[in-house]
């Protein structure tokens, strides 16, 4: 009995153990601004770096983080909104935006989520995300911008809340 | 006191009774824990879907009922002979419906991550149904049906009773699943559930989890009630064989290999595809089973006739008699004939006749002398049945072998 116990212990935990240990940080740590410092999960890999806004994108097949930091000061869910209505609705043929908002943890300091779902110009398929927002202790505003092809972010998700979570906000 | 002659192919305790309450076993202990424990879950997880759509909610089930219902019996009463004990039978439907969907919810979504993390995430959106729910459900059903080996071991003396029990827990996994599909992923809505109903039972219905336990469960009863008889080896390789088949059957029906569903369904034509393609899925497992099922009744059918051959000696049943009970199709004939000829009343007094004498053979198998008081008093009772349907006018045909008259 006691051997079949513990397979089913295996069974039903063993995944979320295997995949901790799998999801280690590999290669360098990359820094945006001198704000935030993230460290890409093996197979995430630097697509693009921008100055202005400062900013990286980190890639792995259709998953993508978008890593941004903006001069702001207000609350994260105003530098959310801020996000959504300036930087992708203006881009964006459709745009849904939840209405829930979520409180995440985002390296040492606390922010929130929301998440969209929408057509972009010049894309062929729709995009689902998630938008992070923080506002770091010297009165940047850091946003994690999540995305993937609708129906695979569900697939990304558990490598970008390992690297938002593990990510340094100055 | 004569000793039981042991016959060829005599099944010594084939007719033992055990329930599920085994307060003394720790393995029931086990399996009260884990079902209490993720029952707490399934209740909430049940609120929280009536309170997504109460009409929806409430079709699901009545509908999942009228396919479960009928699909319960069946099983039951496929076991032809030695009936297994309720509380056992109702024990793998819990298990099934209430601590594998519970624990395959967490375990699925724990392997699902790893697949996210090894492949890319169009490689996981293809595969990983594929690579998680096939070994994670089959592994947590087949644990609950271990559990019941353990808390009556008694009650697995041959394939059959595998077979049950196996499609039991899965009919129950089916059924809590199906809510899940028809609320959760179909939508909700009256339409949607009947949508889903018709995709998922009917169209898919004979494949799924009922057909995948039954072979777990077919080999878990092949390695415990031949033990002595054949060697590990073998009943490890036949319980792992059958096990794997299951997880098999699982991963092609997940997997997109042979995927003939339409993507989208958009017309009647869309609509008729669909039980094809789950039948070039599924037909392959249901064969198996098919063959599985045929053997263990083949198998049965000898231990009875070893156990009721001696009563033919002895005269407490004719060989006509012996011949009815087994074949169910005779049997089900000789009672409808006595019903023609001399009525309801008659056809009622020989089917009791006939339950009496499967009894007579489960309780042979379980006495330790040809002359048990418990034996006896059954010959006894199979006598005065049969003498009271002789009295019947017209249903003395009905055995007309020299033993019988």
């Amino acid at each position: 009995m006691t051997c079949a116990l513990a397979v089913m212990v295996v069974v039903v935990f063993g995944g979320y153990v295997v995949a901790g240990a799998l999801s280690e940080p590999a290669g360098p740590p990359v820094t945006v601004a001198g704000i935030v410092r993230v460290s890409p999960l093996s197979g995430w890999e630097v697509a693009e770096r921008s100055a202005e806004p400062a900013s990286v994108r980190l890639t792995r097949g259709s998953g993508n983080l978008d890593v941004m930091v903006f001069p702001f000061s207000g609350t994260p869910i105003q530098l959310a909104a801020e996000y959504v209505e300036q930087a992708l609705r203006p881009q964006a043929d459709r745009l849904e935006v939840s209405q829930r908002v979520q409180v995440v943890r985002a390296g040492n300091r606390s922010g929130i989520r929301i998440a969209y779902i929408g057509l972009f110009r010049g894309v062929q398929f729709q995009i689902e995300g998630t938008v992070t927002a923080v506002v770091s202790s010297s009165g940047r505003g850091v946003v994690f911008d999540g995305w993937a092809p609708a129906g695979l972010l569900q697939y990304v998700m558990g490598d970008l809340d390992t690297m938002i979570d593990t990510a340094a906000i100055r | 006191m004569r000793p039981m002659e042991a016959s060829p192919g005599f099944r010594r305790g084939w007719g033992r009774q055990t329930s599920l309450f085994q307060f003394r076993r720790p393995a029931f202990w086990a399996y009260a824990i884990v079902v209490g424990g993720t029952g707490v879950f399934a209740v909430g997880a049940q609120s929280a879907f009536r309170q997504i759509s109460p009409s929806g909610w409430a079709l699901s089930w009545l509908l999942l009922a009228i396919y479960a219902l009928p699909v319960f019996l069946a099983v039951y009463f496929l076991d032809l002979y030695e009936r297994e004990p309720l509380s056992l039978v109702f024990g793998a439907v819990v298990w099934g419906a209430v601590a594998a969907t519970t624990l395959a919810g967490i375990g699925n979504q724990g392997w699902g991550l790893v697949v996210a993390r090894i492949g890319t995430p169009e490689f996981a959106a293809r595969w990983t149904a594929a690579l998680t729910a096939p070994f994670v459900e089959e592994t947590l059903k087949a644990i609950g049906l271990v559990l019941l080996v353990l808390i009556a071991t008694d009650e697995w003396d041959d394939v059959m009773d595998g077979f049950v029990y196996g499609a039991v827990c899965g009919l129950g996994f089916a059924v809590v699943e199906d809510v899940f599909y028809f609320v959760g992923v179909f939508g909700g809505s009256p339409a949607a559930v009947l949508a889903g109903f018709y995709v998922r039972v009917v169209s898919s219905g004979l494949y799924g989890h009922v057909l995948y336990t039954a072979l777990s469960g077919m080999g878990l009863a092949y390695f415990v009630s031949l033990a002595g008889e054949v060697p590990i080896r073998r009943r490890v390789l036949v319980a792992g064989g059958l096990f794997l088949a299951a997880v098999a059957g699982h991963f092609l029906w997940d997997s997109p290999w042979l995927d003939l569903f339409p993507s989208r369904v958009e017309g009647l034509r869309d609509w008729l595809v669909i039980p094809v393609a789950a039948a070039v899925k599924g037909v392959p497992l249901l064969a198996l089973t098919v063959v599985g099922v045929t053997l263990a009744r083949r198998r049965e059918r000898g231990w009875l006739e070893s156990a009721l051959r001696s009563e033919v000696e002895r005269g407490t049943l004719s060989t006509v008699e012996l011949g009815l009970l087994l074949d169910p199709t005779a049997r089900r004939r000789s009672r409808r004939d006595v019903r023609a000829r001399a009525g309801a009343g008659a056809a009622r007094l020989l089917k009791r006749l006939q339950r009496e004498q499967v009894n007579l053979a489960m309780i042979r198998t379980r006495v330790e002398t040809e002359d048990d008081p418990d034996l006896e008093r059954h010959r006894q009772y199979c006598r005065s049945l049969r003498d009271a349907l002789m009295a019947v006018p017209g249903a003395v045909l009905w055995a007309s072998s020299p033993q019988a008259r």
